[in-house]
């Protein structure tokens, strides 16, 4: 019933930068796209005449780049990298200027994100910690504070809530918490709802149990009140009425895992990740949620052959049948013919429309060096 | 298979497959083992950048297993060629494959399959075909070998 609600919505651009995307970020403005080609250097490229040129390359980082972060309105770019450093680069002329953030950490940075007010960020480690960012005018560099103890685990994503206090995060034990991050001198007391502004910084809020394997991907929706996240275990997770008693949904689908998720609205979640092909959840009246459709028309009947394919191919394979001539017709339209990704998409970012904050179109970045723009064609699709 | 380059929790700066250091439980899954018999089995082991898979390929006599011995070896001794292959076998395997988020990451997933089924395929094949020739070669020996003796 509900798909078809749904126009069409198609990948509207999709332009192959490198042999291996580890993540990407959009300038405030979106003619440029900032990446990291799986190595050391940040590329800039901007759209020139439906040309892609490359404009800078951030080079100071000497370990591969795992986050990038454009703040929207300070036009700021944060990078962190596995070599445990991080640096905020700002634009002084033509020049991207790197200034490097004192982040304490003795492992690997996963993952970063600025707040929505852009005056803190918060960079997720392997050293089961999480670093609050922020600009220290007297002395001119960016410190941090850390977040200790909680996490047994690696920091595999981070997620401000849009009252620039709670951040919720998830990590690699399979736990997604949400954390106060209040700091004094940075923060006004009025900034926060009344849950947040008397939490201390690095107070837990709440700490979320559901998933049995590694969390992946924490999102808040846009008015704050329902958080997702993955996890390994091909199952994603919806909690409402975060606080001391939270409501959870679990939504578990019949495809690879998911890495990352983004809110089109406050009741449609995109989800991306091992299985190529970005897929839609959806909430109803009641608010329960379900799978409804992939991104990019995968017909449904060659699917099910497809399975019903290697079933057979399988057991062929067990009783040594020889098919060769077969099954080479049979795996090959499962990878590239299906979808525009043709490997795991890792990376998801909102193209936000100046003015208003509404989300109708939004990128994908992936292992097979791609940047996919997407577009939801119609607005009728946002009252979802 | 859906790995993910992950840097090494434990140490500083390295990034190495986890399933082979097996330091932080929580990153490893929990091992599939898979047989027919005592005699022919596969092991998969998975953690979150990296997965092994290690075959014991079937020995009926002890000729198959001279034959299996020397011929893996011959493959192992050349790992660099096949990228996937482990240059040492786990322990109580006769062959290990060790798949990282880079194989990953410049190989299609599929294809990476097919070859380890593939490679499994032939094994057996070649094995048998091997054990034929040293079989015949024998037997051709000791007809010219007793042809003396006529």
């Amino acid at each position: 019933m509900l798909v078809g609600r749904f126009q069409i919505m198609a990948s509207i651009a999709a332009h192959k930068f490198a042999q291996c995307i580890t993540c990407h970020a959009w300038s405030p403005d979106q003619t440029m796209v900032a990446f990291c080609p799986n190595n050391n250097e940040v590329h800039i490229y901007r759209l020139v005449e439906d040309k892609w040129e490359k404009v800078h390359v951030l080079q100071k980082h000497d370990q591969i780049i795992s986050g990038i972060d454009w703040s929207a309105r300070s036009n700021k770019i944060v990078t962190v990298s596995h070599d445990r450093n991080s640096y905020v680069w700002n634009q002084e002329e033509a020049e991207w200027v790197p200034t490097l953030v004192i982040l304490r950490l003795n492992r690997a940075a996963l993952c970063v994100q600025w707040s929505p007010k852009e005056n803190k960020f918060a960079v997720g480690s392997g050293a089961k910690t999480v670093c609050i960012c922020y600009y220290e005018q007297e002395n001119n560099w960016w410190v941090s504070k850390l977040i200790r103890k909680r996490h047994n685990s690696s920091v595999t994503s981070v997620a401000w809530h849009p009252n620039n206090i709670l951040l919720a995060t998830t990590s690699t034990d399979g736990k997604c918490r949400v954390f106060s991050t209040f700091i004094k001198g940075v923060d006004s007391r009025d900034s926060g709802t009344s849950l947040a502004s008397d939490m201390k910084f690095g107070e837990q809020i709440v700490q979320l149990d559901l998933c049995f394997s590694w969390a992946f991907g924490v999102k808040w929706s846009p008015s704050g009140n329902t958080l997702a996240y993955v996890g390994h275990n091909s199952m994603i997770y919806f909690v409402d009425d975060v606080g001391p008693s939270p409501s959870a949904q679990d939504v578990a689908f019949r495809d690879l895992p998911l890495r990352d998720v983004l809110f089109v609205s406050e009741r449609m979640v995109i989800g991306v990740g091992f299985d190529c092909h970005p897929m839609v959840f959806t909430a109803d009246e009641r608010g329960i949620w379900c799978f409804s459709r992939f991104l990019d028309e995968r017909k449904r009947a060659p699917s099910s052959s497809k399975y019903g394919s290697q079933f057979s191919e399988a057991f062929g394979k067990l009783y040594g049948q020889s098919k060769q001539g077969v099954r080479n017709d049979a795996i090959d339209p499962t990878k590239p013919g299906g979808g525009v990704h043709e490997n795991c998409i890792t990376c998801i970012v909102p193209l936000r429309k100046a003015g208003d904050g509404t989300v109708t179109r939004f990128s994908t970045s992936g292992l097979d060096g791609k940047v996919v723009i997407w577009d939801l064609e119609s607005r009728a699709d946002l009252s979802l | 298979m859906c790995l993910q380059n992950f840097p090494c929790q434990e140490v500083e700066r390295h990034n190495k497959p986890e399933v082979e250091l097996k330091t932080s439980p929580e990153l490893l899954l929990n091992p599939v083992l898979i047989c027919r018999n005592e005699a022919e089995k596969c092991l998969i082991e998975t953690s979150i950048n990296s997965l092994r898979i290690s075959i014991k390929v079937k020995q009926a006599d002890e000729l198959e297993n001279i034959l299996t011995k020397k011929f893996l070896r011959f493959l192992s001794m050349r790992a660099e060629a096949f990228q996937v292959l482990r240059r040492k076998p786990v322990q109580g395997y006769d062959i290990s494959f060790l798949i990282t988020n880079y194989h990953c990451e410049d190989m299609q997933k599929n294809k990476l399959i097919d070859f380890i089924v593939q490679f499994m395929e032939d094994i057996d094949k070649e094995i048998s075909e091997l054990k034929m020739s040293v079989n015949t070669r024998g037997r051709l020996v000791a007809t010219e070998f007793l042809k003396q003796f006529i």
